[in-house]
Parts: structure tokens; sequence; C-alpha cells
């Protein structure tokens, strides 16, 4: 299949990526520039309901995401998605309607709009693994993240369920190892790569998280991991932001520096901390990305 | 002037509920041709065929349609009916007002009037029906049988013991099959091998019985009573016929380090091999890939220590022809291969089982080798990775098996019961070990099964655990089992030192493709179809070709056996007559108007179409024109359709009859 020169995406976001993940924002960003990706924010984007909507209205929930994918429509390009959680909402909402001609007819007089549903929804990962290419990726690492040993954690909802997403097999995906070893870090294999951190209970049965996140943590660690990688602002908040805490209650101690993808894949591009937000983790990684002369 | 005669039958309630039968009866009474017509509870049975014959006499009738359900069921019961009453059995036609018109509509009113309609069109083509004499063929009384697992050793055994000879064909080196690698067997825990060997032997001594093994069908010609299969004999390096199996080749080959396939490659065997023991027939063969000789023209030690000069470096795949009247299919399952990802398959992999990475993660097939007295150890239960006794045992059910977001949706139907024996088996080797059974359901529907399983809760003390696992890794030496116990509502992590994963049964690799050189349809998973789900189980669509066995689903050992005995029967039934009446619905040719182009000679899979010289009385060639063989013709009206001249035409289903049909409506 032969690739466009130029890529151009629209690009959405997402609440999480203007707020608490803004430094995920900052390196997307910046990281598509450096690898020649335009990105054109989707005007007038809104919510896309997250978890709180379809568990309460499953027509809210479709809707939000209808009207978004509608207004995506107009930018041209496929549509860009940072954070897991947008992007799971609105492939589901593609798969949905795509299933159901009485929920299509129910969302189309909803947002009023006619429905644009042929619009392919990305995440980034598969832009850089699959639009992008791993040979071109590899070609714009300057500084190869050599020695670095990194846990790839995917979460709940990059690849599932199942026939919504694809962005990778269900249960043993390989895109974000990929991604990080053209950016020439060391993958560890481990278990718990595919397991739920607890999501949006850290608000309200942050117990359930405390323990859930620990496995994780645990795990990586055990594994041999120097830090984490995601693809997810709600996974991450739980790992980076909780972290000290868990430490505190098991009396352990992981210090596991969080980054986002573009967080790493950007380093490796020769971006500056400044350029990546990276003073914005909680854990800090500059003892680690020192020691592996990576800063 | 046709005398038609029309019946419409209720199919009990079947018709009668969407179609007003008797409305249907006088509505198409008044067609011109119909002399006669009524309506009847039940056509197909014995008083409905009465009421038929006795039309036939008092109205002198000339044409029969009966409106009923699907020529597929009843057509054939209806002209043994009309022939019995002295009419031509081709000239009484089905149209079919249940499947095509009741069961599919609910609006009485407008059921009623596409009946009259579909049983008007019946009776403008039988009016052209011609009348047809059965064609009858020879039969060749000798069987093929392809498969040498317990189905198709059942099936030769039961044919050659009625004085008929068979040709069975084996792929492997030796015949036996799955039930030759299993340990014990549900429900009676006797040892496989104790009650496999002897039919194996039965086998290779019958005098009527013609082993191939090591040999692959490479082509199948002709139909029903006359086939021709080509037979692919792999090249083994050792002559059969010298060969007296006294294993010394084996001993000395300096290649000692293969995985052997037979022990689910737990144990090694040399490059010159029988896959076990109590093979069938006992003669070694060369695995040429890993053989030095082969690899490096060096070595040669085994034909040096080969007393009687069997082992022959330069033979050769040869290929021979048998003729054969009827064909058992017997080719067996698989198992699911959970770390590999089938290319181009709709089938899902496992890959959070960790099958192929974590070494104490093996599927059933391999614990049945490790609880195999003449397995790799010997029949102590011990772990691939370190050799120690494992102490907490987890089995996972269902892997593959009712799993649609995985691909597959059918049960395996023998992994519950065979889960059970595995527990068993555990308890009974290792004392003061634990089985856990992970479980969505327990399925046995069988003779003394469910007490079977019962057994191994009871006595034999392993954990059933309703509920899936959603994933499992490696922990230290230790293998943690996540999953929920959906009976009290938990979730439960088990550290477990083995886990044996009950993988799905699929068909045989390949199946797919034999069933292309047979002419035999396969269903979405390549398990092969029979001709009627229920009255017609091991026969296939394709005439003189049946099933045995779990190459047409998930089956167990009785239910093989059961299946490859009926084959047999099926096989003697055709071979109980010298001669075989076919239906005559074959394609003819207007030679007048053929112009030899041969469209329909290269579209017809059956290879009926011959070439006819037409010479003058000078005998002079005037021109070359198609001919079908009537006894070769399938009339599946493939020529028909093609011939740009319209000059083929297949009885019963002319372009003169189809364009009455639509005429009618």
């Amino acid at each position: 299949m032969s690739k466009p020169n130029i890529m151009e995406y629209s690009y959405y976001p997402g609440c999480s990526l203007h707020a608490s993940a803004g430094e995920y924002d900052l390196s997307t960003r910046e990281l598509f520039k450096v690898l020649g990706i335009g990105l054109t924010e989707v005007p007038d984007w809104f919510c896309c309901g997250a978890t709180p909507a379809h568990n309460v209205d499953e027509l809210l929930s479709l809707s939000l995401c209808a009207k978004n994918l509608e207004l995506a429509d107009k930018v041209e390009g496929d549509l860009a998605v940072a954070c897991a959680a947008c992007f799971s909402r609105l492939k589901t909402t593609q798969h949905v309607l795509a299933e159901s001609d009485v929920k299509r007819k129910q969302v189309e007089k909803a947002i009023d709009a006619p429905l644009k549903l042929e619009g392919k929804v990305k995440h980034l990962l598969e832009i850089l693994a699959t639009d992008l290419g791993l040979e071109r990726l590899a070609a714009a690492v300057n500084k190869p993240l050599s020695g670095l040993k990194v846990a790839c954690y995917y979460g709940c909802l990059l690849t599932r369920p199942t026939d919504v997403t694809n962005l990778d097999c269900v249960e043993a995906p390989t895109i974000m190892e990929r991604v990080i070893e053209a950016a020439g870090a060391t993958t560890v294999p481990w278990s718990h790569r595919m397991e739920c951190c607890g999501a949006n209970f850290t608000l309200s049965r942050p117990g359930v998280v405390i323990q859930l996140t620990n496995a994780i943590l645990d795990s990586a660690k055990a594994a041999g991991a120097d830090c984490i990688m995601v693809g997810c602002p709600l996974c991450h908040g739980n790992l980076d932001i909780r972290q000290k805490e868990i430490e505190g209650v098991y009396n352990v101690e992981y210090a596991l520096p969080v980054f986002y993808l573009t967080q790493l894949v950007g380093l490796a591009t020769g971006l500056g901390p400044d350029k990546l937000g990276l003073d914005a983790m909680i854990v800090n990684p500059t003892p680690l990305l020192k020691e592996k002369q990576l800063l | 002037m046709s005398r038609i005669g029309v019946f419409i039958c209720h199919c009990g309630e079947n018709i009668s509920r969407t179609v007003d039968v008797e409305r249907v009866a006088q509505e198409v009474g008044k067609l011109p041709g119909v002399a006669f017509s009524t309506d009847y509870k039940y056509m197909c049975s014995d008083p409905g065929q009465n009421l038929l014959k006795k039309a036939i006499q008092d109205q002198k009738l000339s044409h029969i349609v009966v409106a009923a359900c699907s020529p597929r069921m009843h057509e054939k019961t209806f002209r043994k009916a009309v022939e019995a009453a002295g009419l031509n059995p081709f000239l009484c036609e089905m149209a079919n007002i249940r499947e095509h018109c009741s069961w599919v509509h609910e609006n009485k009113e407008e059921a009623t009037v596409k009946a009259v309609e579909i049983v008007g069109m019946m009776v403008e083509r039988v009016k052209k029906n011609r009348v047809l004499p059965t064609i009858t063929v020879p039969v060749t009384k000798r069987a093929l049988v392809i498969g040498g697992g317990i189905a198709g050793i059942q099936a030769a055994l039961d044919i050659a013991d009625c004085g008929h000879e068979v040709i069975l064909v084996e792929r492997e080196p030796s015949i036996g099959g799955h039930m030759a690698q299993l340990s014990e067997t549900f429900p009676t825990l006797d040892c496989s091998q104790c009650i496999m060997t002897p039919k194996m032997v039965d086998v290779a001594n019958h005098p009527r019985i013609k082993l191939y093994t090591y040999s692959e069908i490479e082509l199948v010609e002709g139909y029903i009573g006359n086939f021709q299969v080509t037979i692919k004999r792999k090249a083994r390096s050792v002559n059969e016929d010298t060969c007296t199996g006294c294993g010394v080749c084996m001993e000395k080959c300096p290649v000692r380090k293969i995985p052997n396939k037979f022990d689910c490659n737990l144990g090694m065997r040399p490059a010159i091999y029988v896959p076990f023991p109590q093979a069938v027939p006992n003669t070694p063969v060369i695995d040429r890939e890993n053989c030095i000789k082969f690899k490096t023209g060096k070595c040669g030690l085994c034909q040096k220590v080969c007393g009687p000069g069997a082992v022959d470096y330069e033979q050769e795949d040869s290929l021979v022809v048998e003729a054969v009247g009827a064909i058992v299919v017997a080719t067996g399952f698989d198992l699911y291969t959970i770390d590999e990802k089938p290319k181009g398959s709709a089938i899902k992999g496992y890959g959070e089982f960790g099958h192929g990475k974590i070494p104490d993660v093996i599927d059933g097939m391999t614990f049945e080798r490790l609880a195999s007295a003449s397995g790799p150890t010997g029949g102590k239960i011990l772990r691939p990775s370190d050799g120690r006794e494992p102490k907490q045992i987890v089995f996972i059910q269902c892997i593959g098996s009712r799993a649609r977001e995985k691909g597959i949706s059918y049960c395996s139907k023998v992994c519950c019961m065979y889960t059970a024996k595995h527990t068993m088996l555990y308890h009974h080797k290792v004392h003061d070990g634990q089985a856990y059974v992970f479980f969505m359901d327990a399925r046995t529907p069988g003779k003394s099964y469910d007490e079977f399983w019962r057994r191994s809760i009871e006595e034999e003390e392993a954990v059933y655990i309703r509920g899936m696992v959603s994933r499992l890794y490696q922990k230290g030496d230790k293998i943690v089992v996540m999953g929920s116990d959906i009976a009290v509502g938990v979730q439960v992590e088990i550290e477990a030192d083995m886990v044996v994963l009950a993988t799905a049964v699929q068909p045989q690799k390949g199946a797919d493709l034999l069933a292309q050189k047979l002419g035999i349809s396969y269903d979405k998973y390549n398990f092969y179809s029979e001709a009627h789900a229920k009255l017609r189980p091991v026969e296939c669509a394709t005439a003189g070709i049946y099933l045995a066995g779990a190459c047409q689903g998930p089956k167990d050992i009785p239910e093989t056996v059961g299946q490859a005995s009926a084959a047999a029967a099926k096989v003697m039934t055709l071979f109980s007559k010298d001669k075989l009446e076919r239906e005559p619905i074959v394609a003819r040719v207007k030679e007048s108007g053929c112009v030899g182009c041969f469209a329909c000679k290269k579209v017809c899979a059956y290879g009926a179409v011959e070439e006819k010289e037409i010479r003058d009385r000078q005998g002079n060639l005037i021109k070359t024109v198609a001919f079908v063989n009537p006894g070769v013709c399938a009339g599946c009206g493939t020529c028909q359709a093609t011939c740009p001249s319209k000059c083929v035409e297949l009885d019963g289903y002319t372009d003169e009859q189809v364009i009455a049909m639509i005429e009618a409506l």
C-alpha cells in the first residue's frame, strides 16, 4: 500500500489533554511536528462522554461521539486520538451505529445532522506504527533510548473489546513494544500489561485503585523495568499520581517514572524536556534519564 | 393432452397453519391440464401414498404434482409411489410449499396466493417432463478408507469382514491416529493402547485390507461405484517387504534429538524411526529433513547395520491407482494450537494464556502423553520445564471452544469428559496433589458419563470452579492463574505448578484440500458436511462417499466407532447389488446444433463431457461434438448454463420448462 508523502490528520485531544494530561498534548504536538505529520485540532470539539455518559444513557453517549465525528469530518485527514478512553468511545460509537439502524436514526435525530461514520479514527500508536511506519519512525530517531527498559502498559481500552478498536491482537498485543523498540528502547515481557488499573474509581473507590495499581507497579518492577509507558491519561493518573501513596500503603519503593508514549518517542527524536512536559510528571524521571544518559 | 393430478399436503399443521390448502386444491383444479386435485393431512404417510396411487389408476392421470415439502425431503418417496402405480417416476414433480412458503410467511391470505402460484409453476413444468429410463452403472466392490485412526480402522475391518477388499490410506508412518496417543479412556479408564493395538494388528493381518501408510490421496476421479483414486506413497526410504522391524537402525542412528510429534514433542526420536513402539506397520521411516545422509551425503550407518538390506536411500515417492466403488472419509481431528494464530483465518489466538511461552502450560494431548505408561516420562506426571512433580495443577476447559469472539462457536464435546479423566489420572499418580478445574458448564451426556464426572469431584477430590480464566503468567517457578468463580462471585488466583488447557477439537489441517479433491462439502470450520443432519448422518451429499469420526464434527470414541460401523454398513448396502440404479436427471447434447466449442467440457466438475466424432456413411469426419456420459453426469446443469448455442439441456430443467414456469406466474 502506498503511503501519502504529506500526512495530515484531524486531531481530537479530549478533555484530559487540555487539563491533567497537558504534557501528553504538548509532547504529541511537538513529536508530530518533528515527524512532519500535520495535526489540525477539530474546531469546537467537546467531551466524548467518557465513562459516565454511556453508564447513564446510551443515546447520550452515542450522540456526543457522533457529533464530534461529524465535526471531525469537516477537517481533512483521518482522526488522530491520543486518549485511550476517547478512542474507545469514538470507535464504539462507529461500531454500534454501523450495526443498528434503529440507533442510527435516533442519533441522527438527536444531533440533527447526517451521520459521518466512514472517517477513520486512529490512535496515535496506529499512526506511528502503521501510517508512518516503524522504518520511518526509526529513521527519525536521533537519540536512541539505548539501555532503557520499558514496560509497555496497555490498560483495558486500547485493544478491547474484540472487533471494536481493532488496534492489535486483543489479549496479546505488541504495537506499543514495536513502536518503542523502533525508538531504540528495550521492552520487558511482563504479566500485567493488560490488567485494569481501576480507572475512574480513583475518585469514588480509591482503595480498589490502590490495590489494582499496586499489582501493576509490582509486576513491572519485578520484570526489571526502568519505567512504564502508557497511552491513556487515566492510567497515567493512577500509575503516576498515586504511586507515592501506594508505596506508603504497601511499604515498598517503586520509583517507576510513567511516560506517555509521545514523551519517550519524542525524547528519542531529540526533543528537549521542555517540549515534552517532563516537569509535569509526579515521579521524577530526571535521575533515570540522566543515569541512562538520555538527558 | 395431459391429465395432471395435484396433491396438496397439510404436513400436519406445518403447511395448513399458514396456507389454506383446500383453497389451493380448488384453485389449482381449475388450471388447464389438471384433471384432479385434492388435499390430505400427511401425503407422505401410507394412506397418503395410497390415495395418490388410487387416483392415478382411477383418474387415469398422466403427470403428478405433489405440493408439500422440499424435494430434498420426499421426492424419492413420491416418485416411488408413482412408479408403483404404473407411471414413469420422472413424470412426478414436487412443489415446495413448506420451506418456500408456509414456514417463511405469516399472512395466510398472501401465503395461500403464493402457494397457488408455486403449484401452478410446477404444473406447467411437469407437462413438459419426458419419460426417463433409469440408468444403471456397474459397481466396483472395493472400498477406500481415508485415515487410519480408530474410525478408519473400524470401518475398514467391518467392510473387510463382510468379504470385500479395502484400501486403507494413512498419512502418518503408522496407523492408530490420536487414540493411540491417549493414556486411559473415559468413562471406564481402560488403557487406550490395550484396546487399540489389537485392532491395529487385525488391520495389518487382514487378508482383504491393503494398507498404505505414509501415503496421501493425490487425485479422485469417477463417481459412485466407479472411482479411480491416485495415491501418493511417500518415500519411506525403508523397504516394507524386507524390513523385519528389528530396530537396529534406530539404535545406531547418530541423530537422536528430534522432538517426537507422537509424544507432543516431549520425547526425542532418531532420524530413522517408528512413531511409537507398537506402530503398525513396524517399519521405520527416514525423516529426510533431519537425516545426515540426506543432508550431507555422509553417514549411511543405518544401511550398513540393516541385516536384510531394507534401507533404501534411492527410494522415491510413487503413485498407485486403485479402482474402488465407495469411499469412507475418516481423517479425524487435530487440537487447536493456541499460540499460533492461523493466517487468513477468523480464529484468533490465546496469547493471554502463554501457551508456547510458558513451558508448563500444556494442552490436553500433551497431558495424555505424560500420563501414558508408554509416554516420554513412563507415565509420571512431571513438568516439562524442570521435571518436578506438580503439586497444584489447574485444568482450564473450553479453550477455543464455545468462544464466538475467538472464532469458534461450537462445543468440542470431549473436553469435559477428558478433563474429568485427567483429574483422576493426576490424583492416582500424585497423591498429595490438588487439581482445580475452571469450567463454564459440565457437558456429560453419554452412558455413564455424568457418574464419571461426579466421581472426579466426589471421590478424586478435584475442585471444580465455575468460571473462566482471564489470564495467566509466570511468577518465579509458579504460574499464576487469574480467574473468576461466578458461583460465589469472587476473583480467584491460584499459584499452579502446571496448567493444562483443554483446547478445541478442529479438523485436520488440509481437510479442506482433501474435500476439494473428493468433491464433498465442508462447513466454515472445515468439518465435512453430512447429507442430512438427522436422517443421513454418515453419507456425504456426493454419492458413494461416507463419513466416519471427528472429521465430521467433534466426537468421542464410542460415537466414532458407531459412526464408522454405520458408514461401513452404508458401503455394504451399496455393494449388495451388482448394478447401481442412478437417477436419469442428466444432461443431453443436441448434436445437430453443437459446434464443438467444448465450453461445457471445461466447466464440468465431474469430467462427464466427452468428445464424440460424427461421421458420414463413408466414414468421413463431419464434426466433433460434445457427449455427456450419463453414468458420470451429476445433473448439476452447469453445462446448460454455459453452452453458447443452447445445445445442452438437463432433463427436467430444460429452458422450455423454465420459461413455461415463469410464464405461469
